[in-house]
């Protein structure tokens, strides 16, 4: 078995107010093994939807999903098992401590009895939580909890690692500390899917990423080579007055604008003859995954 | 399968241990104060031959059994789709009957504490009872905490809020244990009324409780043990049917 996750021409319809919204058309993609698997897109692209099919939680229209060969939509039960899912969403069991949270949510993951109590203590340490396995759970802070909620998907070593902007809200440190666990996991094996809104953090962690964008998507592959394919096309520049009618194609990031050429030598001399002595810098260089991102889904 | 949903069977039992004393105190107090009010207003008379604050007593305690079993999962679950924790159900390898049936036992288990620790607590106030049948009393009981047990599960897993809860409770269950001959033989109800409660499920369960403790019953008891066994069916399978329409979205 070659892939983690394979998805096959999925759609998924939703019926709206006014009639239906496809969250996702026709979207297919692969992750391969052992790979950590970026998974980027704006806000409402459709990233939360799948991973609420791969997970079982909702069924597509049409399509299929299948999890190391598994098949999501026929057999949804052997197809969690394989999974751990840590959600964007801080929920946890208010009235429970850590311990009781984990132990309870480990059994119905199948976790025997007799191994529980040392699978928790193993993960909690691992996410520098051990301390507070007899504290309620609902005392913890913010990043706790988060960690909190990534122990719960460690506990039955599941195949396939999902993540869902892991790190939404968490300071650096904690930041650093989860990009870590990530690694562990990898370097043992497990396969990781993740969302993200901090680009840094997929060029950090991923070797391979898809771009979807309005439930499609527009760009997937290892991550080296769509930088390198982005970054031959990139002119780069600034203005001393950036209130000013642009160029087709340019876009802003930051203090800076950014143009996908076609021919360099061209299209600086039509850039330059667009902004005259406006322009402050000129560049062409590698692209950021961030002017990726904006470039692909803009 | 069995593993996974004894885990989230012995979750939902360590929930309301949790609150044990608000599990255990209200329908213990509300028992109290029915009992004072029912022997000091009717504490001579009898009912088939029965003290009627025997008789006043069984019909209490298998409402405490039905209150306590009803609202476990219900609330459980709203509570669940409002905090967003019914995602722990939604990703875990647990079939919709594994899910269903877990929640339907905890509350039948939570039903049945409650009653035991009721009568420690209370048998004390009313006059010595001999029961008939013990082991058809505890097969009942059982039935009774499943039956309403799954209906929260059912209800639970539908209500979006818990207006829409409560509007249940209050408008649709109180009702019928008030129209099931909790306090009074059916058979005392004008036309009409013994009409519609011979309808009520819920007196069918009073009834099969009652026959079981004292060997008397208000209407056919084939018929309420009938019922019982049909509804507990029916709700067995809605109660799957609900929870994945309605947890699974």
């Amino acid at each position: 078995m070659k892939y983690a996750l394979e998805i096959k021409g999925v759609t998924k319809e939703f019926d709206g107010g006014k009639g239906k919204f496809t969250a996702l058309d026709n979207l297919s993609f692969s992750i391969e093994q052992g790979k950590i698997h970026g998974l980027l897109g704006p806000n409402g692209a459709g990233k939360s939807t799948l991973i609420s099919l791969i997970t079982g939680m909702q069924r597509p229209t049409s399509g299929s999903l299948f999890v190391f060969g598994v098949d999501v939509v026929k057999d949804p039960q052997a197809a969690k098992k394989l999974i751990g899912i840590v959600p964007q969403e801080l929920v946890i069991e208010a009235a429970f401590t850590v311990y009781e949270v984990l132990y309870y949510f480990a059994g119905m993951n199948g976790v025997p009895v007799q191994n529980r109590k040392q699978k928790i203590e193993e993960v909690l340490a691992s996410l520098d939580l051990l301390d507070k396995i007899n504290e309620r759970a609902r005392s913890l802070s913010g990043g706790m909890k988060r960690r909190l909620m990534v122990a719960k998907a460690m506990l039955h070593d599941p195949k396939l690692l999902i993540l869902d902007e892991p790190t939404a809200g968490v300071d650096v440190s904690l930041r650093q500390k989860m990009w870590e666990v990530v690694r562990t996991l990898h370097e043992k094996g497990t396969s990781v899917l993740f969302t993200t809104h901090y680009l840094e953090e997929a060029e950090q962690l991923c070797e391979t990423v898809t771009v979807i964008n309005k439930g499609k998507v527009i760009k997937d592959g290892n991550l080296k080579d769509l930088q390198r394919e982005f970054s031959k096309e990139l002119i780069s520049f600034e203005l001393y007055k950036p209130d000013v009618a642009h160029a087709a194609g340019v876009y802003k990031e930051g203090n800076e604008f950014h143009v996908v050429y076609k021919d360099l030598a061209d299209d600086m001399r039509t850039l330059i003859a667009h902004y005259g002595d406006n322009i402050k810098t000129i560049k062409s260089g590698a692209a950021s995954l961030e002017s990726i991102f904006l470039t692909l889904t803009k | 399968m069995m593993q996974y949903s004894w885990a989230l069977y012995a979750r939902e039992v360590k929930r309301f241990q949790k609150i044990l004393l608000d599990t255990l105190l209200s329908p213990i107090v509300s028992l109290l104060l029915y009992l004072s009010v029912f022997g000091v207003i009717l504490g001579n008379s009898f009912v088939f031959g029965i003290p009627y604050v025997s008789y006043v007593y069984v019909g209490l305690l298998t409402m405490s059994l039905v209150n306590a079993s009803f609202s476990n999962p219900a609330f459980a679950l709203v509570i669940g789709k409002n905090l967003g924790t019914n995602v722990d159900l939604q990703v875990v390898p647990l079939r919709p009957f594994g899910i269903a049936f877990a929640y339907a036992f905890a509350a039948a288990t939570r039903g049945m504490l409650t009653l035991v620790v009721a009568v420690l607590i209370t048998v004390w106030f009313v006059p010595s009872i001999t029961i008939l049948n013990p082991l058809l009393l505890i097969v009942t009981l059982v039935m009774t905490g499943l039956l309403f047990g799954c209906l929260g599960v059912i209800f639970g897993a539908y209500a979006k809020n818990f207006e829409a809860l409560t509007f249940v409770t209050s408008f649709v269950l109180q009702p019928m244990i008030f129209l099931a001959g909790t306090f009074y033989p059916i058979s005392s109800l004008p036309g009409f009324w013994q009409t519609v409660a011979a309808w009520n499920p819920v007196h069918h369960v009073m009834n099969a409780v009652r026959y079981s403790v004292f060997g008397i019953s208000d209407s056919n008891v084939f018929v309420s043990y009938g019922v019982l066994v049909g509804l507990l069916g029916i709700v067995l399978v809605l109660s799957h049917v609900f929870t994945k329409k309605f947890l699974y979205r």
